[in-house]
């Protein structure tokens, strides 16, 4: 720690250039922290995707709503235990800067499918009781501050009601939770409320959530749901919530080798611009480290000053890039368009600190060693004569 | 008195571009502890070098240096680092102060290097400091101080860790004359109340006036060998 001083006053030698570097350092580790963070949210939606459940899409476009009558149909499919249909309410919540998503759907068949929303009995029983009722996700209530009671406006922006207006009111008769608390961020409201109060869409479902008696047989399933409507205008196509997400992904892309690819590039980058700091910063410090040697520095000494200057350098650029992608990401992954499709905020997990603490002592030390290393060699009467 | 350096038969060459300079040649010299030395000479003469030798900031080439008890010609770098940190404190012609280091912190460098508390390496400082007349300067950087404060800031620097030796390369040689003769005086004061062994090169007769015993170089030789009043 006494040495500390000499550290810092050789990065003060020259603030611009140390402010420079520490903010490139910081950037790239801010996009480190930013992706990796990314990266391991797409794992864990597809980690807690099931099996266990269907969805129904229409098979010419995600977007295209399917009857109604298909959830009677699907229901008579040999191992279906369950149909929940999806309406889409897109609006607002007090002004434009509010933009919400409410799902229209039949949560008592909702609860049966998906066994991770975790609502109570009473509160399901009140959603059945309250035409307007509304359950709302912990992280959603938590956000606007809703709790069971309240009463919320919301003004529709892709349907009319038949009274002409666009104004809704939902009564919040519960809360549901998750195992991981942050991604309950859904707003369920009764199916029929929306669907008898809408002028447009009357009768339709954007997807069906579909209940299965054994996840083993979720392909043969999708596949005897499929061919029931292979004769209707309104086709389908059926997968279980997994496969659906992953061959989703798979069409953007290998994200996890695209991600990781960035992130080399960035660090491979940053890699010669810290070299190229540090080995200038030394070559004009060869008096002051000759100075150093003379006064009684050994060279393993003076080459340990530098060696800290470049981990000090790294290691508190890379800690504030990542602190800022730790408060950035879980921001800009708060949407409602993913909060409508039950994904909560992205958070750069715990072990991406380590990681990064990790990289950046590589960086520093990748970096620091050949100006280091010239620095422990620097001969005093050669440095101090100028030579 | 006991000789506090001791010099048989040292030689020095240097290999510049492809030709080896010998730059001493069989040196021998004594200089006892107490004394005010100065070294004079012409350019190229080997005045620097043999103050390097003696500093322990390079080896030589042949013969035996003892300085402060220790050969020095038999030390590797670690224990020569660790030597000059306890038996030698160096004052340059241009101060070679670091330069986002404030006064007292320039003057404490040394004392990092001991095994003194915080506040001992204050005290310290702060002592030297008073010595040197720059109390009141102890918290200004280095380009906030004048020529002469600089220096005396570095003599501080070099007496902090109370050496057996001061080893002054042109300490006025950057100085105006009221500058160099406050120098001159300080050091004075330190060989004198102190009992500091002091030697300094200078092309500058008016600064070797005040060396007590003056060494003449010409070509790697000692030329000539005074021994003087104090001024």
């Amino acid at each position: 720690m006494k040495y500390l001083p000499l550290v810092w006053a050789a990065l003060r030698r020259k603030p611009a250039r140390t402010l420079l570097t520490c903010f490139s350092i910081a950037t790239a580790f801010f996009l480190f922290g930013t992706l990796q963070g990314i990266n391991v949210g797409i794992a864990q939606i597809t980690k807690i995707t099931s099996v266990s459940h269907l969805i129904v899409m229409s098979r010419v476009n995600m977007g295209s709503p399917l009857p109604l009558a298909h959830a009677s149909q699907i229901l008579s499919v040999p191992g279906v235990t369950a149909v929940a249909p999806i309406d889409v309410l897109i609006g607002t919540f007090q002004g434009p800067k509010n933009p919400i998503v409410v799902l229209g759907t039949d949560l008592q068949a909702m609860a049966k499918i998906s066994s991770d929303i975790m609502i109570g009995p009473a509160q399901l029983a009140a959603m059945a009781r309250t035409r307007n009722g509304v359950i709302v996700g912990v992280t959603v209530a938590k956000q606007f501050g809703w709790k069971v009671g309240d009463r919320i406006p919301v003004h529709g922006l892709n349907t009319t009601k038949t009274d002409g207006t666009s104004d809704w009111q939902f009564d919040v008769v519960g809360t549901y939770t998750l195992q991981q608390p942050d991604w309950a961020t859904r707003i369920f409201a009764n199916y029929d409320f929306i669907n008898e109060a809408v002028t447009t869409g009357k009768n339709q479902s954007f997807e069906f959530y579909v209940g299965i008696s054994d996840p083993a047989r979720s392909a043969a399933i999708s596949q005897l749901i499929d061919d029931r409507f292979a004769n209707s205008p309104d086709q389908t196509t059926t997968a279980n919530e997994k496969d659906f997400l992953e061959s989703t992904l798979a069409q953007i892309g290998n994200i996890s080798f695209l991600v990781n690819g960035v992130v080399a590039a960035v660090m491979f980058t940053l890699l010669f611009l810290t070299s190229n700091t540090i080995a200038q910063s030394v070559r004009e410090r060869t008096s002051e480290l000759a100075v150093l040697k003379t006064l009684g520095f050994t060279d393993a000494a003076v080459q340990w000053l530098v060696l800290a200057e470049a981990l000090i350098l790294a290691l508190v650029s890379a800690a504030i890039g990542v602190a800022l992608a730790s408060r950035v990401l879980p921001w800009v992954t708060s949407g409602p368009a993913l909060a409508a499709q039950g994904i909560g905020a992205m958070h750069v997990p715990g072990p991406v600190y380590g990681a990064g603490a990790l990289v950046a002592m590589l960086l520093a030390l990748v970096s620091g060693v050949p100006p280091a290393l010239r620095a422990r060699r620097l001969n005093i009467v050669t440095a101090l004569s100028g030579r | 008195m006991a000789a506090v350096v001791s010099l048989q038969n040292v030689v020095k060459s240097y290999t510049r571009g492809r030709q080896r300079v010998e730059v001493l040649h069989s040196l021998n010299l004594e200089v006892q502890s107490g004394e005010f030395l100065g070294l004079m000479g012409p350019s190229g003469s080997g005045k620097t070098t043999l103050l390097n030798l003696i500093g322990g900031l390079d080896k030589p080439d042949e013969g035996q240096i003892t300085v402060a008890g220790e050969r020095l010609d038999k030390l590797s770098g670690s224990q020569m680092a660790a030597w000059r940190a306890r038996h030698v404190g160096f004052v340059f012609q241009f101060y070679n102060l670091l330069p986002v280091l404030s006064a007292e912190r320039n003057v404490e460098v040394p004392l990092l290097l001991t095994k003194l508390s915080r506040s001992q390496r204050k005290t310290n400082v702060a002592a030297a400091l008073a010595l040197v007349g720059l109390s009141d300067r102890a918290s200004h950087k280095p380009t906030e101080l004048s020529g002469g404060q600089q220096q005396r800031v570095a003599i501080a620097r070099a007496l902090i860790a109370d050496p057996t030796l001061l080893v002054c390369d042109e300490p006025t040689g950057d100085l105006d004359r009221e500058s160099a003769e406050e120098i001159l005086q300080l050091l004075t004061i330190l060989n004198q109340k102190q009992g500091k062994t002091i030697i300094m090169v200078t092309h500058d007769p008016r600064a070797a006036a005040y060396a007590t015993r003056l060494l003449h170089m010409d070509k790697g030789t000692l030329a000539r060998d005074e021994t003087r009043s104090a001024a």
